[in-house]
């Protein structure tokens, strides 16, 4: 039974913590005289630290619907919500230290921001279809500005432009989808509409629908073939902006494929068991191809870039359709491989980002050949973009391996070999493009010998992404434990 | 209107053996064409009566040479309009340029047909009375921006990007200060809305005293209307000293005509709808022209209505001819940054106040206190 | 008489949005959308939903499209200098989805029963206020967050110097 408007709000201090900090930042900048001052930086570290804080706090036992049925608060809604928050943090950490930003990062950035965040929340959360598309926008709208924050630089305009017109119709293919279901259903509440599925017969209009939507969510996640806007976004945009971007919506773009796709179109098989497509639509087939298509196609363009942003955001893409394979396998196990992937992905990835913000303020460069020689001029910087991008490779003794180690079990214990063998093939490809970045700083002579000083904050930020990295490679327990808890979706 | 085809039925037991819908569609053109000749006869004396004012308030005379004081200049004026050559610029965009009058036309004319003339005199008391006069508005935006656009003529774009942007801007301020009578009334249509005026009270059961918020209200929506309407001090579009003449300066003939109509019936809408929404609309003060033999009853209140809602154009003309006019930066200014917010405000207060004294007025609380 | 006016507004609707997608000019694609918005109105009072209908032409036909107006007005491109599209493989593959979609619609129609019975005053004010403060709530609040970054981003993009 979903709690009421008023008894629901003390369930929803997290979002409340979030929006009265986007109030705060819109008040304090019209007063504020000193526009250049870090407040509105800190005002916002203050308000997503609260947001984390209350979001730990939050009791997701027994998970209950709030909001007459808007957003659910479970288990898994918590876990993204933690996740989301935390990416915030060290995004706004990195556009502090950005060259880029500097001058530029003013009340508006973080309102940008914390307005993605929120749409996070609630995006990971939603269980209305109204709820769901609003989310969606809240977390796009804001991105378009923030792709685009620099007006200066043409290749930021040109990547606000291209996320506008990309995302613009993906949304409006995916409510299209989703006004299809309404009329087939006549409701908005997703469980509502998986049950009315369950028993009608539909199945073209139905797996229209369904593909319609999927190109919505597909876009968040930058899937192969809706990933065209994703290098030019990821490279025009300011660099934390592209850590950002490619961090935080992409695991809410997860987060909601996860939840709509499973309650709309499957239905667990008693407790803590796998699912069964409980609708005519199979969608785990075309899910299992789209995954083999976003890495391959990620992992082979990722091989020519001569931009580290360019490269990164391949990878990121390649990195979409490994998660995409726990996606497919419709068990508890496959999704808790996913959450525990994306924990892994947000230190390595972050972090990855992180040094090249580092390296650009001293260089003004992100090309690769810049990064010759890193390793003897800022021998700090380099040693943890290796350690980043090993674990992206998926190397043990880093984190990514025991990533993959999950996602690779359950595919193949699942008896789904060839998405395996494509998955292998494809970090085998990736070791290459990884590898070649570490061999251009370690083994190539630099261009210029002088140091690129890394200040301490920096060095402090990037122990704590690198530590992480390292130590859930060996030690992975409790995040799995935490992972396996938050698998449970609201289910009534 | 079929109620109203079901009670000419009653009254007129003959007219049973017709079908309906010819009733009811005979009515609905009679009703159409009543209107439309109101509108023609108001744009025509409204001129007349327009520069009479602008003569005695700039100490001149006026039109004085055709017929008696020279009241039957809107007649030559008229004949002048159909009669002259209907002029189409070679580089205009022929179709639209046609196209254009009619949309202004027809989006200020279709606006007559909620405004509650008389106690059962409206073509169609439409529940959302107020949002309808609101989108048919919209239709003159588009129209405006195609005069301006189609004629190919630099002015005239001009002129008509100012007036989109201006009614656009105002339509806004318009909105938020009708909804306080919205409120008291409980509903969007302006029958409803007059209704709720009535009482024993004379004009203090009018929506103009029944509480500050209210009172401040109709000063707010007058300003945005004026402005909305395109009058002067907000005469941007048409600044005949910058823009020779605005959107309509290729328009010649009865094509200008329309323009002229339009301008005309857009300023008896909204001295309407302010007298509508605030001014008690039909009610006589001390008067319950409702419990009057039906005949009676309609033609006072018909009389009342026209009485306050001429008496507020002849404010409106007033205001015309006074103030001089803002720059196109101070009226966006004046509508986003100060009558924007005012309105919100007030609609604030105005739903507090209702919540408080539980949707009484002053006069109301000051009667009950005697009894 | 209501079918016959729904076939009619919804061949007026189809009819505007074909000729929305195909005309040359931006300004006559601008003006059939909204010829089109204003079907669309129609079909939406014939369903009862008179506020929606009144919405609908206050927001799209008189705010949006007359945005999309001002800035065709604005740019003010010479007709013999508007780009000329081209037939592309693509263009026919697009066609093809739309009848797709089509064929879709028409088996939705012919095959399901939709579970459309709603209230015959759902698209009153009253009702939508109703839904808007009671079951949507939440939904209606967020998209005051939303309005709130877009207007900030706006300002914060078109302006050179903040």
């Amino acid at each position: 039974m979903p709690l009421g408007n008023l008894a629901s709000v003390s369930r929803f201090l997290p979002e409340l913590a979030v929006t009265a900090t986007i109030l705060l930042l819109v008040a304090v900048h019209v007063v504020g005289k000193n526009r250049q001052s870090s407040a509105s930086a800190l005002l916002s570290l203050a308000g997503v630290g609260a947001a984390l804080l209350l979001t730990a706090l939050q009791p997701s036992m027994p998970a209950v619907s709030l909001f007459e049925g808007m957003v659910a608060l479970d288990g898994f809604a918590v876990f993204f919500k933690a996740l989301t928050a935390l990416a915030t943090i060290v995004v706004i950490f990195m556009s502090m230290d950005s060259a880029e930003l500097s001058g530029k990062s003013q009340a508006e950035y973080y309102v940008f921001l914390l307005s993605v965040l929120l749409g996070m929340f609630l995006l990971s959360s939603a269980t209305d279809l109204v709820m769901l598309y609003l989310s969606l926008e809240l977390v796009s709208i804001p991105s378009y500005l923030l792709a685009g924050y620099l007006k200066g630089r043409k290749s930021s305009n040109e990547a606000s432009m291209k996320y506008v017109v990309y995302g613009a119709t993906a949304s409006g293919v995916m409510i299209y989808g989703f006004s299809l279901l309404y009329g087939l259903t006549g409701t908005t509440q997703i469980a509502e509409i998986g049950r009315a599925l369950a028993t009608g017969k539909a199945a073209l209009p139905l797996f229209l629908a369904a593909v319609m939507v999927a190109v919505g969510f597909g876009y968040k996640i930058a899937a192969v073939p809706f990933h065209m806007w994703s290098p030019d976004v990821y490279e025009g945009a300011p660099t934390p902006v592209t850590a950002f971007l490619s961090v935080g919506p992409k695991a809410a773009g997860f987060a909601v494929l996860v939840r709509f796709f499973y309650t709309v179109f499957a239905s667990p098989d008693g407790a803590g068991g796998p699912w069964t497509l409980s609708s005519p639509v199979d969608w785990t087939l075309l899910f299992a191809v789209l995954s083999a298509a976003t890495m391959t196609v990620g992992n082979l363009v990722a091989v020519n870039q001569k931009n580290v942003k360019r490269l990164l955001a391949y990878s990121s893409i390649a990195h979409a359709g490994y998660m995409l394979m726990g996606f497919v396998l419709l068990t508890p196990a496959g999704i808790q491989a996913i959450l525990f992937y994306l924990v892994v992905y947000l230190f390595m990835n972050l972090g990855a980002f992180y040094v090249v913000i580092l390296v650009a303020n001293g260089t003004r460069s992100e090309d690769i050949s810049d990064y010759a020689g890193l390793g003897s001029r800022a021998p700090f910087a380099a040693v943890s973009l290796a350690i980043f991008l090993f674990a992206l490779t998926g190397i043990p003794p880093f984190s990514g391996f025991i990533g993959k180690v999950y996602l690779f079990a359950e595919v193949i214990n699942r008896g789904v070999y060839w998405l395996a063998v494509v998955a292998a093939l494809n970090s085998v490809v990736s070791l290459y493009y990884y590898a070649r970045i570490v061999k251009v700083m370690f083994l190539e002579e630099p261009a210029e010998k002088a140091e690129l000083a890394v200040p301490a904050f920096p060095r402090a930020l990037l122990c704590l992404l690198a530590v992480p990295t390292l130590l859930l490679g060996v030690y992975w327990e409790p995040v799995i434990r935490v992972a396996a808890n938050s698998v449970r979706l609201l289910a009534f | 209107m079929e109620s109203f085809v079901h009670s000419l039925v009653k009254a007129v037991p003959v007219l049973s053996g017709v079908p309906m819908w010819t009733l009811t569609l005979t009515a609905m053109i009679l009703s159409a064409a009543v209107l439309l000749v109101f509108a023609l006869t108001f744009g025509g004396v409204g001129s007349y009566v327009l520069r009479k004012v602008a003569g005695d308030i700039q100490a001149r005379i006026g039109p004085n040479r055709v017929g008696p004081n020279g009241i039957l200049q809107f007649l030559a004026d008229g004949v002048k309009l159909v009669l002259k050559e209907d002029i189409i610029p070679a580089k205009a965009d022929r179709f639209l340029f046609a196209l254009a009058p009619y949309f202004v036309f027809v989006g200020s004319f279709a606006a007559f047909v909620v405004l509650p003339f008389g106690v059962g005199l409206i073509a169609s008391d439409l529940n959302i009375g107020v949002y309808y006069v609101m989108a048919v508005t919209s239709l003159v935006v588009v129209g405006v921006l195609l005069a301006g656009w189609a004629s190919n003529n630099k002015w005239a774009l001009l002129g008509g990007m100012r007036a989109a942007a201006q009614i656009v801007s105002y339509e806004i301020p318009v909105g938020m200060a009708l909804m306080p009578a919205v409120l008291i009334a409980g509903s969007l249509s302006l029958q409803d809305i007059v209704r709720s005026q009535g009482g024993l009270l004379g004009v203090f059961g009018w929506n103009l005293f029944h509480n500050p918020f209210t009172f401040f209200s109709f000063f707010l929506y007058f300003t945005a209307a004026q402005a909305e309407t395109n009058q002067t001090p907000f005469d941007l579009p048409e600044a005949e000293s910058e823009l020779v003449s605005g959107y309509n300066v290729e328009y010649s003939g009865i094509r200008f005509g329309f323009f002229f109509l339009a301008e005309f019936g857009d300023m008896f809408v909204v001295a309407a709808l302010a007298t509508a929404c605030f001014l008690g609309g039909w009610h006589i003060p001390f008067l319950h022209a409702e419990a009057l033999p039906a005949f009676w009853g309609n033609l006072l209140s018909l009389g009342a209505f026209l009485a306050k809602a001429f008496a507020l154009v002849l404010v409106m003309m007033w205001i015309r001819w006074t103030l001089p006019r803002l720059r196109v930066d101070q009226l966006m200014r004046m509508a986003w940054k100060y009558l924007v917010p005012l309105t919100f405000v007030n609609l604030l207060g105005v739903s507090l106040w209702l919540l408080i004294f539980k949707g009484k007025g002053i006069p109301q609380m000051i009667a009950s206190l005697f009894g | 008489m209501e079918p016959i006016l729904f076939i009619l507004f919804g061949a007026i609707a189809v009819a505007g949005s074909i000729m929305v997608v195909t005309r040359k000019h931006p300004m006559a694609s601008a003006l059939y959308l909204i010829l089109t918005l204003f079907a669309v109105a129609a079909l939406f009072v014939l369903r009862q939903a008179h506020f929606l209908a009144a919405i609908q032409v206050i927001v799209y036909a008189g705010a949006v499209v007359v945005l999309f107006i001002f800035v065709i007005m604005l740019i003010n491109v010479p007709e013999n200098k508007l780009p000329v599209e081209r037939l592309t493989a693509l263009r026919f593959l697009g066609v093809a989805a739309a009848g797709l979609l089509i064929l879709e619609g028409a088996v939705l129609a012919r095959k399901t029963t939709m579970p459309g019975g709603t209230a015959a005053d759902s698209g009153s004010v009253q009702a939508v206020g109703r839904a808007l403060f009671t079951d949507y709530l939440l939904a209606f609040e967020i998209t005051s967050v939303l309005l709130l970054a877009a207007v900030i981003g706006a300002i914060a993009l078109a302006k050179k110097k903040i």
